[in-house]
């Protein structure tokens, strides 16, 4: 291994720790593509990605075009403790300037969903899934009186006022992959 | 593809005619935005269907983070409500309009994933045939109503007030999968014709198209998230020293007005800049209640509220 010259500060070595996880059996890179960054494999590392990227800008870890290099190289478990892929705000900046089409939004995204799989899911994410689940919104049910202050009734026209539209949507859940995950109770 | 996509829209047949999709932000925490829409719309000849039964799109946090299929079996779940009344949906939360258009592209592109979300969909009676779409109220508004028929029904003007424009990311990128599409979506200009119809300057300024650090970045690093907010609040009134901040989008009104208190509470920030989203800005242009239209905030609006209605 080349040593770094005199004053170069240590860093992650990403060739090196990839090295140590060739092993694994199922390569990170066909996880995450199954997990929808089918086009991961077209990245050149130009850094547009990075360059628009609010979560590089203000210093998050493993931002967009660091964590394609990662996952190319095959890590997998220094990333699952980071939270950086759930703070990724899905703006899309990145998809937009991206001259490969790689979509690096989906590369976010298919890390969260290889994390949740591993069960590495903030608690405010469990909590917006069995929001949605149990009342059909992501949100806590607190605007009643604000409804009421501008003159709109209690409940909006959703499910929180349709039982069957409600039912509907629970069935929906019941045979998505949220239900084989058992991340929150799916009562009728 | 891009054929079939267009083959497939929903045809409103002369009659302006929309689904009024809300979303969780709008209903719960901003329920003026929701009372303003409801006065607008009807006064502009556009009618609203109230979409019984509409659920969230669902939010990046929910399904989109699980499983593709999941959430686009969701979001089809809330275009059928549309289709099947042959009408497209509208919203004015940013977040729904890229959640629905980016799962509609996902199933208009790629076969397996529409035939799986109709599997899941025909379990409820419903089959989703990719007509229906969400478009943005800001585009609606622009395109659809026109920025003379706005100018005709507005009671008051903008006269010496300078609005900073923030779009938000989901107006904006991914372009290819939205049905509007400003020509530069780096130097959007529908925002700012919006505003400058209405009598006010909306001059560019070089953070505009920044982000406000909302959703998932404000709940997993809230100091980070303050920090982006910060930087766009200061450029805001370096350079524009604006009297009023305009967005197109629910998560952008709730942040920067509720993180401009907060950052001035912990003695980081030493100015104040009201915030409204356009259908509350037009809605006070035209004339309606102001308690209604905007009557929710955190950061205080009296002072601009009194200077549109007044002229103070
Ligand atoms: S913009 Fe695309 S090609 Fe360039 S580093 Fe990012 S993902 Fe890779
Ligand atoms: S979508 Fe996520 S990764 Fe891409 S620029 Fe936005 S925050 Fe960064």
């Amino acid at each position: 291994m080349i040593e770094p010259e005199e004053g170069v500060p240590t860093i992650l070595n990403l060739s090196e720790i990839s090295e140590r996880e060739r092993e694994e059996e199922e390569k990170v890179v066909d996880i995450v593509r199954e997990f929808g960054a089918e086009n991961l494999i077209y990245c050149m590392q130009c850094g547009s990605c990075a360059a628009v990227c609010p979560l590089a800008r203000v210093g998050f870890e493993w931002y967009n075009k660091k964590l394609i290099k990662a996952l190319l190289l095959g890590l997998k478990e220094e990333l699952l403790d980071d939270p950086t892929p759930w703070a990724c705000v899905a703006c899309n900046r990145c998809t937009e300037v991206c001259p490969r089409r790689v979509s690096p939004f989906e590369v976010m995204f298919a890390v969260r969903r290889m994390m949740v799989e591993e069960f590495a899911i903030p608690t405010l994410a469990i909590e917006g899934l069995r929001a949605l689940y149990e009342y059909g919104h992501a949100v806590y049910m607190t605007g009643r009186e604000a409804r009421k202050k501008v003159g709109l009734p209690e409940k909006p026209p959703s499910t929180d006022s349709d039982e069957k539209a409600l039912k509907d949507l629970k069935t929906i859940l019941r045979n998505t992959k949220l239900a084989e995950l058992g991340l929150i109770p799916m009562n009728d | 593809m891009i054929a079939d996509v267009v083959k497939n829209e929903s045809k409103n047949e002369g009659k302006l005619k929309y689904g009024l999709f809300l979303g969780c932000n709008i209903p719960f925490n901003r329920p003026d935005v929701e009372q303003a829409m409801r006065k607008i719309f009807p006064a502009l000849g556009v009618e609203i269907d109230d979409l019984m039964g509409q659920s969230c799109c669902p939010t990046w946090g929910t399904m989109p983070s699980i499983d593709i299929v999941a959430w686009c079996a969701v979001a089809a779940r809330n275009l059928c409500l549309g289709e099947e009344k042959g009408i497209d949906l509208m919203t004015a939360c940013n977040s729904c309009y890229g959640s629905l258009n980016e799962a509609r592209h996902k199933m208009l592109t790629n076969p397996d994933i529409l035939k799986s979300v109709n599997d899941i969909l025909s379990k409820i009676g419903k089959k989703y045939e990719g007509r229906a779409k969400c478009r943005h109220v800001a585009w609606v508004l622009y395109k659809d109503v026109g920025l003379e028929r706005i100018k005709e029904s507005i009671k008051y003007t903008l006269d010496d007030i300078t609005i900073a424009v923030q779009p938000g990311c989901h107006f904006l990128w991914p372009s290819e999968v939205y049905p509007d599409k400003e020509e530069d979506p780096f130097n959007p200009k529908v925002l700012r014709e919006l505003c400058e119809v209405l009598g006010a300057e909306a001059p560019y300024y070089s953070k505009l198209v920044d982000c406000c650090g909302m959703g998932a970045l404000r709940s997993t690093d809230p100091e980070k998230s303050f920090t982006l907010v910060k930087e766009k609040l200061e450029c805001i009134k370096e350079e524009l020293d604006a009297d009023l901040i305009v967005t197109t989008c629910s998560s952008c009104l709730i942040q920067l007005d509720d993180a401009q208190e907060r950052l001035r509470k912990s003695g980081k920030l030493n100015f104040s800049i009201p915030v409204l989203h356009y259908v509350q800005l037009l809605a006070l242009c035209m004339g309606f209640d102001p308690e209604q239209v905007a009557g929710i905030s955190v950061t205080p609006r009296d002072e601009i509220i009194d200077k549109i209605i007044n002229k103070r």
